[in-house]
């Protein structure tokens, strides 16, 4: 994907992650950055998400709140918050297009926990909406 | 012919949906303490509600997105969370209030104590909202919820002086041997309870639910502008019916039962299972929309699959958060705090933190990235800005006269 | 910021019991009172006139004469709570409490006769409550 300045403050943060099927895949939260070697703006290299991210993009009270709320959740081992690399993003419009399905990315950790442990052991959980 | 029949369907549910056990606790209280002279400010809680939540059906049928999903992209993270916590405390807050008055209806009907019911009511809410069809749902609710237009039928059958109640309602006088503070405090409840915010956030995202598309913009604008005025009416009637029948005997209703008193005095029997049906109808509804925005709300907010519209295993925290909200709204009734009490303070503070909820919608309908050429006419602005100076001013003047007015006692 | 805190909750709390500083709060508590009582005894005769013309189910109505019954007592039960200030209040307190026990009487025996079903019982049982009605609310007037 060739290099696009935005404005990180206005085009990135906050917005909605899609996956490659239509799924809501989380937000936005936080951005990772990298100086380039040669000199030059910084890249971005990931999108971070999950309550980890956004707690330390807060700061502050409210922030510190959320990430040990976040730690609490959290699968155990893993200390930084969820990745989602810059190379599966397709599109950036008002929604962030991923090219990958979310249970391939970090930010589903979560979310496959509730949905083995608690909510998918109830009975039609698998059953389509129709 | 079948596009005519889904509109009047979305019309009559938006009327029997649109009464809630904050509606009927405030109007009946209010009608027996000020008669009509408040009336008006269900007018104007009528006419903001329809701004806004045309507003928030237009901006999820527009983008697909719904509004709360928005708030955070375009208000940033910091308010967007301000605005989570304050409306996710107060929609759950009305979710136990709603709970509570289902528990209550069921114990008009059968003498058996409410609390009793709690957790079968609790069970069933979560129930229907885990296996029912969205739409199947909200039109069965919002069609049973008709049953209220009983409490007008009973006015009308009455023949009361029209031109009286009339008079009284355009011209606001504080009745005899109450305060000006209180009479404006009753008015602020009023207010907060026309104009709930869980309302706006479940008619955006339900919009969403039943994927409503650029061609349902008139749908939106119908249901809206015609079903929400109507489902008003049915506030004012239970509003007049305390007025004749409770006021001048100095009866303060402080109990579901008191409220059903001026239809039954009328209709009988008859009237009196009709009204409790409806009671039932609309406090099951309110408590599956409310139950349905805690979980909208906050996975609105972080970004993760919402809604009915998947498989509930494609959406577990979502799921999770409304099964924990119902738990802990039945909790909260269960405690044996007075759910009429509960309905109070959540409509107060439903007042209280109106602009904080109303604002976003203002903004998010008037962005052309989402809204392309749907943007908000001058019209709306100016009527939405003026709406937004008048919440703001009730949201500061909430919290001091509870104080002064003693919560209204 | 504490202390206003502290101050909301007191005046939110609503009825205090133990000792009220002036004569005049404790004047417009027994006004209150009065008024709460007076509600409840009208609802009741409200209820006894739609059971007499068979306007309502016995359930119905044996749930309304129920909570008449627990409000007026509750109400009661508050009030006996606080401690006069002084002799006016004193004889203000001896005034309404007459009135408050001939009301919750006859609200008990009517709730009584609603649970057993019977139904026919309520009018005449209902007798001394116009008249008890009238006096709370003058009393409320009054004192209110």
């Amino acid at each position: 994907m060739s290099g696009r300045v935005l404005e990180a403050g206005l085009h990135l943060l906050d917005r909605q992650l899609i996956d490659v099927d239509g799924r809501l895949a989380g937000k936005v939260d936080d951005l990772e950055l990298e100086l380039p070697p040669g000199g030059g703006p910084p890249v971005v290299t990931a999108i971070l998400s999950g309550p980890g991210a956004l707690s330390r993009r807060l700061g502050g009270r409210l922030g510190a709140w959320l990430e040990a709320a976040a730690n609490r959740l959290r699968d155990g081992d893993e200390d930084r918050p969820a990745r989602v690399s810059f190379a599966v993003v397709k599109r950036i419009e008002s929604a962030v297009d991923l090219s990958v399905a979310k249970r391939e990315l970090e930010t589903n950790r979560l979310e496959a926990w509730t949905r083995e442990h608690l909510i998918g052991h109830l009975p039609g959980a698998g059953d389509a909406p129709e | 012919m079948k596009r005519l029949f889904s509109i009047a369907l979305g019309i009559l549910t938006a009327i029997g949906g649109f009464v809630d056990i904050g509606d009927i606790v405030a109007n009946a209280e209010t009608g027996a303490r000020f008669g009509m002279s408040l009336a008006w400010v269900v007018i104007v809680g009528v006419v903001g509600i329809c701004l806004f939540a045309e507003m928030a059906g237009r901006v999820a049928t527009v983008s697909g997105r719904a509004v709360f999903d928005l708030v955070r992209e375009r208000l940033g993270a910091r308010v967007a969370l301000v605005n989570l916590v304050a409306s996710f405390f107060i929609t759950f807050l009305t979710l136990a209030a709603e709970i509570g008055g289902v528990a209550l209806a069921i114990e008009l009907a059968t003498s058996v104590n409410y609390l009793l019911w709690v957790p079968i009511v609790a069970f069933l809410v979560w129930l229907v909202i885990w296996r029912v069809k969205f739409g199947l749902m909200e039109n069965a609710f919002g069609l049973l919820g008709l049953a209220l237009v009983v409490a007008a039928v009973a006015l009308w059958r009455l023949g009361p002086d029209w031109g009286g109640l009339l008079h009284a309602a355009t011209h606001p006088v504080v009745p005899q041997g109450e305060g000006h503070p209180t009479w404006w405090f009753f008015g602020i409840a009023l207010l907060g309870a026309a104009m709930t915010p869980y309302e706006v956030f479940f008619f955006s995202s339900g919009a969403v639910e039943e994927g409503w598309s650029r061609a349902d913009l008139i749908t939106n604008r119908l249901n809206v502008y015609i079903g929400f005025p109507l489902g008003g009416l049915l506030s004012l009637a239970l509003m007049a019916g305390a007025t004749l029948f409770l006021e001048p005997r100095g009866i303060e209703p402080g109990h579901l039962s008191q409220v059903a008193l001026p239809t039954l005095l009328v209709l009988g029997k008859l009237g009196l299972a009709v009204l409790l049906v409806g009671f039932f109808a609309a406090t099951f509804g309110a408590a599956l929309e409310t139950g349905l925005s805690c979980g909208y709300s906050i996975a609105q907010y972080f970004g993760f699959q919402w809604g009915k519209f998947v498989r509930p295993a494609d959406a577990p925290r979502f799921h999770l958060i409304v099964l924990l909200s119902i738990l802990a709204g039945a909790g909260l009734v269960l405690t044996t705090i007075d759910p009429v009490t509960v309905t109070e303070y959540s409509i107060v503070l439903s007042a209280a933190a109106l602009p904080l909820t109303y604002f976003p919608i203002l903004v998010v309908a008037n962005d052309p990235d989402y809204m392309g050429d749907k943007v908000n006419s001058r019209l709306t602005n100016a009527l939405g800005s003026v709406y937004l100076l008048l919440l703001l001013v009730v949201a500061v003047a909430t919290i001091p006269l509870m104080i002064l007015t003693k919560a209204g006692s | 910021m504490r202390r206003s805190w502290v101050v909301a909750v007191v005046l939110l709390a609503g009825a205090c019991t133990g000792p009220v500083r002036s004569s005049s709060v404790y004047e417009s508590k027994a006004g209150q009172t009065a008024e709460v009582v007076a509600s409840a005894v009208q609802t009741a005769l409200l209820a006894v006139d739609a059971a007499e013309h068979d306007q309502a189910y016995g359930r119905y109505l044996t749930q309304v004469l129920v909570e008449a019954e627990e409000d007026a007592g509750s109400a009661q039960g508050v009030f006996d709570g606080i401690q006069p200030p002084d002799d006016r209040a004193d004889e203000l307190r001896s005034h309404l409490d007459d009135l408050l026990t001939e009301a919750t009487g006859a609200l008990t025996e009517l709730r009584i006769a609603a649970r057993r079903g019977r139904f026919a019982e309520l009018p005449e049982l209902a007798r001394p409550l116009p008249e008890v009605g009238r006096r709370l609310g003058d009393f409320a007037e009054a004192h209110g």
